[in-house]
């Protein structure tokens, strides 16, 4: 079996790995978001398992308890936990990540409590009170899975999780350096699969995973160069290759992204400090997503900057010359944000695509044309 | 081609004071504009963002961009906003309030002026955004949006609560620390801003002035558990005014003082709001339909009336520990201890602060039915009342429902709907009242 | 060298037919069913023998519209939003902006100079905006969705509809009936609702003369007017409003040929071959 093929399993029958560790007695931790360290969670011994929803399946049970008006991602993955598919979660832990999130923790608990369950509230603000803030927040939650677990955490063990994925963080990096290829040699497809992989089975095995998959695409041959449009995607959870694949079938190739569950999550390290909490809390509190307010200093141009300068490098560097955007329908950050991105990229020539959707592929078709379309007009 | 002519849909109130709102309300952008005309300092603000009495002690006049896009939706004149925001790529189904604010203030920066007739003279151009993180996440998003058509200095801060099942003890210090180092740094910004130190005891002032009119809002609705009601829902929609938007005058407390006068007066000579009260109904929550307030009139042509609300009055008063001698840090607290109010009551019973509070209102001011207002275009206030029905549900059996509009966007409003279901809804209250009858007599 | 276009829609298939000179040999509208390859390929004949051609002989097949995956006989598939765009162009050169009311969505389209898109938008997640909006609320109020437009003509004020949900809409019509409002200042009210939620779409691209409108939405003229009214200045209507999809698509086959491209015969015949 490749490591594709490996991936693919677990891209397909998502939670599986992370059952049989719970049946084995391995306690499993499910969180959301990217502002919830792995890190912490597997110096406890311990399986991070990040939640995902199922674009496949559509919300049915989940309406008698939270409004339509919600994230749908997050009523999908609630839709799951009802339909019993979260139960091997030993713990549950939501970030404030949004208005929507802070309110599923309470619904979630109240409904599918696991025995473990906790809610951190991180700044929306940065500076240096944000970074105390959520210093305590996680010496707090770090402080109630003692509590619960019966163990001490030591700092050892947290040093040795901070240079683990940091040892996974350097291998997505490498295989994102491998999509500058002009043609990429490895699809957006296929890399969604990997990193959605990667969100349910523990770090190490990732990393090995993921090693094995570079080398497999470095011994492909070198593809033809077909002039299609190289295209760079914004927006949040993108956890099923439907709408990557649309993109890709329409002629086009997903270069690279600012995704949360793309580089957002994975693109710079934690620093490896002394305590390495203050290592974590500072790339933590660094992770470049619009629920954090950037503060703004000077103008507007400055500001834009500030928030995308990151973006306009991802873009130069893999040569990017289209941008789409997956905006969650009821997602109020990201319609508040994307304009902004929209003009900050249409200044630099950059055409864009702004799509708001309700993460269901059942809407998948009407999108069709609109992407279509849009590779047509760049291409 | 020309319009038919409109209908009316504001509210009738219930007491004077309330009709009295409508001057305060005209003042604040009146003040606006003549702050500028002055020189003074003009601030976009978010309403209930613990930072109010911090604003008036530095004598900076708030422009409260939440209220004007309500006042605009009463005045039935906030579609031409809320289509120029989906002009500039604003999705529909965006916070509506943060539409109206982002569509006038592009239309103000298009027509380098205020835009033709706008309600109230409409909102001057600010000198600086002040948003916050209290509440929802739109209160810091959209003044950083709205830095495509204002470039002035904008500062957020963070207002942070912890989650009911958190250890208080273990948590109350690191929350109430970052709370005042937010308000900390929300003052070395205003100074920066408008040239001058904080002055602490006019800060001091401002605090004890917004704690008294606090006081007297809260001894106001405790005089609502009178039979009949005294002072309906849609009244409270208007007064909540001086509370929020008064916050650290004198003002704000002359206005209370007069209504609790007034509030006192019906209740003693058993005033009601209608002459023959039948049904006592909670508004569980939700952002009011400014659109069509006359709805509160039609439940009372039913006999219903709205005696009691939880959305604006959002916390009772709180006592400070004396030793708290630094008013940001008094802030701090004050916030803190208005947050984890209920959390005690809540770990000991339904494990939801909310569902507290309206257990507290349904039992004191005698409650027959509860509504919610689930508005499409607000997370923050409407995410979670079907989760509030559920759990208030397994602890009383009157009837509640959940109408669903928007809470300025018209499109989102089926007049024909909504009625339907009120009749629906008094007609459980009927069937309800005559079997509780039927039980007692039999 | 004939080239066909065809574009499935929703309600109505159009096939052109265009020959070397970017001349119409032929054209052909027929309903669409619900099976599109099968209606597909006797469009496309239909309209080659009108021409008096034979289908064998067609050098490049472009399909577009909704249903433009389904045809197997097809050279290549390209949205209508290329195609309107390069139809629209051939039919009127100063077009820069184009409105397109269709049965099922609405779309709006901007060109630059040298008649390439530069941006588009489009809403096809709801009925607000489109022909359907209309005929439900045309069945509501008993009248022929054909006779809406110079109805709302003979109306001086209008009804103001709020809803653009076409449920909500539908009972907001009801109630106003029954308050006695008559129907032509319903209609007129209901072309404005759509009319200001289309071009309120649209402006989201800038809205720049000469604007050309089509689609279904073409033939209202009461729909026309307060598009009119709110764009602010006249709109240009193509001879034939549902026809540049099809005309757009069989130019751009041409363009295909002219750089090379050639139609596998063989493989088109054999998605004809099931249907023969």
């Amino acid at each position: 079996m490749t490591a594709m093929q490996e991936m693919e399993g677990y891209y397909e029958e998502r939670g599986k790995r992370a059952r049989a560790l719970h049946e084995s007695g391995r306690k499993v931790i499910g969180y959301f978001c990217c502002y919830v360290p792995d890190e912490i969670i597997a110096a406890f011994d311990m399986v991070p398992y990040r939640i995902q929803g199922n674009q496949s399946i559509a919300i049915d049970e989940a309406d008698a308890y939270i409004e339509p008006t919600a994230c749908p991602f997050a009523r999908s993955c609630f839709n799951l936990a009802l339909r019993g598919e979260y139960d091997f979660l030993d713990g549950f832990v939501a970030p404030h990540s949004c208005d929507t999130l802070e309110r599923m923790y309470h619904i979630w608990r109240h409904h599918k409590p696991s025995s473990f369950n906790h809610y951190i509230n991180v700044p929306h603000m940065q500076g240096r009170s944000s970074e105390t803030f959520y210093h305590e927040e996680l010496r707090y939650f770090i402080e109630c899975l003692e509590d619960w677990s019966g163990q001490k955490m030591e700092n050892d063990k947290l040093r040795e999780a901070v240079v683990l994925y940091n040892r996974r963080r350097a291998a997505l990096r490498e295989l994102y350096v491998l999509r500058k290829g002009d043609p990429s040699p490895v699809s957006g497809t296929e890399v969604t699969k990997v990193l959605v992989a990667g969100m349910g089975i523990p770090a190490s095995e990732h990393i090995d995973l993921v090693e094995h998959f570079i080398a497999e695409v470095r011994s492909r041959p070198r593809p033809q160069r077909t002039g299609e449009p190289r295209i760079f995607v914004w927006g949040n959870e993108i956890d099923d290759v439907a709408f990557i694949r649309l993109i890709e079938e329409s002629g086009a190739q997903v270069v690279v992204d600012d995704l949360c569950t793309g580089t957002r999550s994975f693109w710079d390290d934690v620093p490896e400090t002394e305590d390495p909490l203050e290592g974590i809390v500072s790339r933590y509190m660094g992770t470049h997503c619009p629920r954090s307010n950037v503060p703004k200093t000077e103008t507007r141009e400055k500001d834009l900057e500030k928030r995308y300068g990151h973006i306009a490098r991802f873009i130069g560097e893999w040569q990017a010359n289209g941008a789409i955007f997956y905006i969650v329908r009821y997602c109020d950050t990201c319609e508040l944000e994307g304009p902004d991105l929209r003009e900050y990229l249409s200044g630099m020539g950059m055409p864009v695509l702004m799509i708001e959707d309700d993460y269901s592929i059942s809407t998948i078709g009407q999108l069709r044309t609109r992407i279509q379309a849009f590779i047509e007009m760049i291409g | 081609m020309e319009e038919k002519n409109q209908i009316k849909t504001t509210a009738v109130k219930g007491t004077e004071t309330a009709r009295k709102v409508r001057g305060l309300v005209k003042n604040i952008y009146q003040a606006a504009h003549e702050a500028k005309e002055q020189g003074k300092k003009v601030a976009y603000f978010m309403v209930s963002s613990q930072y109010d009495e911090i604003v008036r002690a530095m004598d900076i006049v708030p422009v409260p961009t939440e209220n004007y896009a309500g006042l605009c939706a009463a005045k039935r004149d906030m579609d031409r906003f809320l289509l120029k925001a989906e002009e500039d790529g604003y999705s529909q189904v965006l916070c509506s309030y943060a539409r109206i604010g982002l569509g006038f203030d592009s239309m103000r920066r298009d027509l380098g002026g205020i835009p033709e007739n706008a309600p109230d003279g409409g909102m001057p151009k600010p000198d600086m955004m002040l948003g916050s993180s209290a509440v929802c996440d739109p209160r810091f998003k959209w003044y950083q949006a709205a830095g495509r058509y204002l470039q002035v200095p904008t500062y957020s801060i963070d207002v942070v609560g912890p989650p009911p099942d958190a250890d208080l003890v273990k948590v109350r210090d690191h929350y109430i620390r970052y709370q005042k180092e937010q308000l900390d740094g929300l003052i070395a910004f205003l100074e920066q801003q408008t040239g001058h130190k904080m002055d602490k005891e006019r800060l001091w002032e401002a605090i004890r002035l917004s704690d008294k009119a606090w006081q007297l809002w809260y001894d106001i609705d405790r005089l609502r558990v009178a039979i009949p009601g005294p002072m309906p829902t849609q009244d409270h929609f208007s007064i909540m005014v001086a509370g929020h938007f008064y916050s650290g005058t004198q003002t704000a407390v002359d206005f209370y003082q007069a209504l609790y006068d007034e509030v006192k007066y019906k209740v003693e000579n058993k005033i009601g709001v209608v002459a023959d009260e039948k049904y006592r109904l909670l508004y569980g929550g939700g952002l009011p339909p400014w659109h069509t307030l006359w709805i509160f009139n039609y439940f009372e042509s039913f006999g219903s009336v709205f005696v009691i609300e939880n959305v604006y009055r959002g916390y009772d008063p709180v006592e400070v520990p004396s030793h708290i001698k630094d008013p940001v840090e008094y802030l701090a607290w004050r916030a803190f201890l208005r947050f984890t109010q209920r959390h005690a009551s809540a770990r000991a019973n339904s494990g939801n602060p909310t569902v507290e509070r309206l257990l507290g209102m349904v039992e004191d001011y005698r409650i027959d039915g509860v509504v919610f207002h689930a508005c499409r275009s607000c997370r923050a206030m409407t995410v979670g009342q079907i989760h509030l029905k559920t759990l208030l549900g397994q602890y009383t059996d009157i009837p509640m429902m959940q109408l669903i509009s928007d809470m300025v966007d018209l499109r989102d409003y089926s007049e024909a709907q909504w009625k339907a279901q009120i009749g629906a809804f008094i007609e459980s209250l009927v069937s309800r009242d005559a079997r509780t009858t039927s039980l007692r007599d039999a | 060298m004939p080239f066909a276009g065809i574009d499935i829609g929703s309600t109505m298939t159009k096939v052109v037919i265009v020959g070397e000179k970017e001349d119409i040999l032929s054209s052909v509208i027929g309903p669409t069913g619900a099976e599109h390859r099968h209606l597909a390929f006797q469009v496309v004949d239909a309209a080659v023998k009108k021409a008096g051609l034979v289908f064998e002989s067609l050098d490049f097949v472009v399909a577009t519209g909704y249903g433009r995956i389904n045809v197997p006989f097809a050279d290549k598939q390209i949205t209508e939003i290329t195609c309107h765009a390069r139809g629209v162009r051939v039919l009127q050169p100063t077009v820069r902006t184009i409105i397109d009311i269709g049965g099922q969505d609405c779309k709006g389209i901007k060109l630059d100079r040298q008649g390439k898109v530069s941006n588009f938008v489009m809403n096809d997640k709801c009925a607000a905006g489109t022909g359907r909006f209309l005929e439900v609320i045309a069945e509501a109020l008993g009248i022929e969705l054909a006779d809406m437009g110079e109805l709302s003509l003979r109306a001086e004020t209008y009804v103001k509809i709020s809803n653009t949900c076409t449920v909500f809409a539908e009972h907001e019509v009801t109630s106003q009936l029954a308050e006695g409002a008559a129907i032509p200042e319903i209609v007129a009210g209901l072309h404005e609702a759509i009319a200001g939620r289309v071009v309120n779409m649209v402006r989201q691209l800038g809205i720049e003369k000469d604007v050309v409108v089509t689609g279904g939405g073409a033939k209202n003229i009461g729909l026309v007017r307060a598009i009119e009214r709110k764009v602010g200045f006249p709109v240009i209507l193509p001879p034939d409003p549902f026809l540049t999809g099809a005309l757009g698509a069989a130019l751009l086959g041409r363009d295909f040929f002219g750089r090379g491209m050639r139609r596998d015969h063989k493989r088109a015949m054999e998605g004809v071959t099931f249907f023969k």
